[in-house]
């Protein structure tokens, strides 16, 4: 069960659906076959580690999105995907850093292959990101266990040491905090005032 | 979207709906009225991105999660640094750190070894899938799941040198250089595994480690064109 479990993972098909289901494995199998590549290609371009760490972040994001929004190709290879869209950052960011400093630097964009498309995901990704950043702890806890973790509520009440019925009221509760936000801005209201 | 509140019953059919535990009658209720009530199918979408940001803020918790651990990990390869804080250290405070310091044997044994950096791991590769997820985790520094992980292996191949050669390997790492020993004499005395030699030169490591100077002399490995220089230093050193 064990093995078979294993070398489903290893099979496209399975480490995107485990990337949906947010298995942690996967993740942690992702970064250590992958960041030590990125992370040598930022050094050598004059990146810190915690520069690598930054750009390897923001490409896993746009691959656990695309794989949410079952948008990847069927033959996306995950290394391949993680080091483009990691360098793609990278390029960016020296080039941005450039400008501002008045430098000339012939820096070459990668051209990137159909699926590492990331523009219109980027805006996505800064908007989920702002919605998640204004949740409280509690609400992070409790959503996070239930829509991350995929825990029931039982467990959920259990670990908090509260009953079901409140998980229930708290989960709705914070849910509703994040509509009235979404609302707020859809009606053009400032990010700080929900 | 609505402007006004949304019921807490209401929600929770949406949230059943994008998680796919309503049932099958109520989905298709539910999925007609999408087709007709575009206030529904707007609150719809606006929750699936809020499920979304609540799963994407904990996806990157767990990756710089991963990322710290990691960073931990590597921080111990100061080594460098932390040798050069000790010798200041022993500058300071002199006699003191003659008598308290580690045994000859475990201090030769902290010099010489290096943890073996393990094989590569394909992301596809599909054959022995729990050996390589093993190997991921001893990749990443948790040698005891590594050696569990191949453990649970054993038994349908007890003689197997690869794992024999890696669990040895995990024991080392995690200073159970005793547990270590009988594993590497197994690949040691195969010379026809691909891991003879170096288990041979583990072998000899851990035999220093615990300080059992004549099995680990009689390896005889003085001569061994890879490793023998290191071990004629040691056993110089250990015969002073």
């Amino acid at each position: 069960m064990e093995q078979k479990a294993a070398a489903d993972i290893l099979f496209f098909s399975a480490w995107a659906e485990a990337l949906v289901r947010n298995d942690p494995g996967t993740l942690k199998k992702l970064y250590a076959l992958h960041f030590p590549t990125v992370k040598q290609y930022v050094q050598r371009n004059s990146g810190t580690a915690e520069d690598a760490r930054d750009v390897f972040q923001d490409a896993i994001t746009v691959l656990w999105l695309k794989a949410k929004d079952g948008t990847l190709q069927q033959n996306t290879e995950p290394g391949a995907f993680l080091f483009r869209v990691s360098k793609n950052k990278w390029l960016d960011r020296v080039r941005s850093a450039a400008q501002r400093t008045m430098t000339v630097v012939p820096v070459e964009h990668t051209g990137a292959p159909d699926d590492v498309e990331t523009v219109d995901l980027e805006e996505r990704i800064q908007r989920l990101i702002q919605v998640y950043d204004r949740m409280d702890e509690h609400c992070r806890t409790v959503l996070g266990r239930f829509y991350f973790q995929r825990e029931d509520m039982a467990t959920i009440a259990q670990a908090m040491g509260v009953t079901e019925e409140s998980i229930r009221t708290i989960k709705y509760r914070c849910m509703m905090k994040l509509r009235a936000f979404r609302k707020h801005i859809a009606d053009g209201g400032k990010e700080t005032e929900p | 979207m609505s402007k006004g509140a949304l019921a807490q019953g209401r929600f929770e059919a949406i949230e059943a709906y994008l998680l796919g535990s309503m049932p099958a009658a109520d989905r298709v209720r539910f999925e007609q009225e999408l087709n007709t009530d575009p206030e529904l199918r707007a609150e719809v979408a606006m929750q699936r991105e809020n499920m979304l940001a609540v799963e994407l803020g904990g996806m990157q918790r767990s990756l710089r999660s991963i990322m710290a651990q990691d960073e931990e990990r590597g921080s111990t390869g100061w080594g460098h640094f932390l040798k050069y804080a000790a010798a200041v250290a022993v500058l300071l405070i002199g006699g003191l750190w003659w008598f308290s310091r580690p045994p000859l044997n475990e201090r030769l044994y902290a010099e010489f070894h290096q943890t073996d950096p393990g094989l590569p791991v394909p992301m596809s590769a599909t054959r022995n899938p729990a050996f390589q997820d093993a190997m991921v985790a001893y990749k990443l520094g948790d040698y005891q799941e590594a050696a569990d992980k191949w453990n649970k292996l054993l038994p349908a191949s007890p003689g197997n040198d690869t794992l024999n050669y890696y669990i040895a390997n995990a024991q080392l790492a995690k200073g159970n250089a005793a547990g270590a020993i009988p594993l590497y004499k197994a690949v040691a005395n195969d010379p026809a595994s691909a891991f003879h030699e170096k288990a041979k030169w583990f072998l000899f490591l851990s035999l220093l480690h615990e300080g059992r100077y004549e099995e680990m002399r009689a390896l005889g490995m003085e001569r061994d064109g890879t490793y023998g220089e290191r071990v004629r230093q040691i056993e110089d050193k250990i015969g002073q």
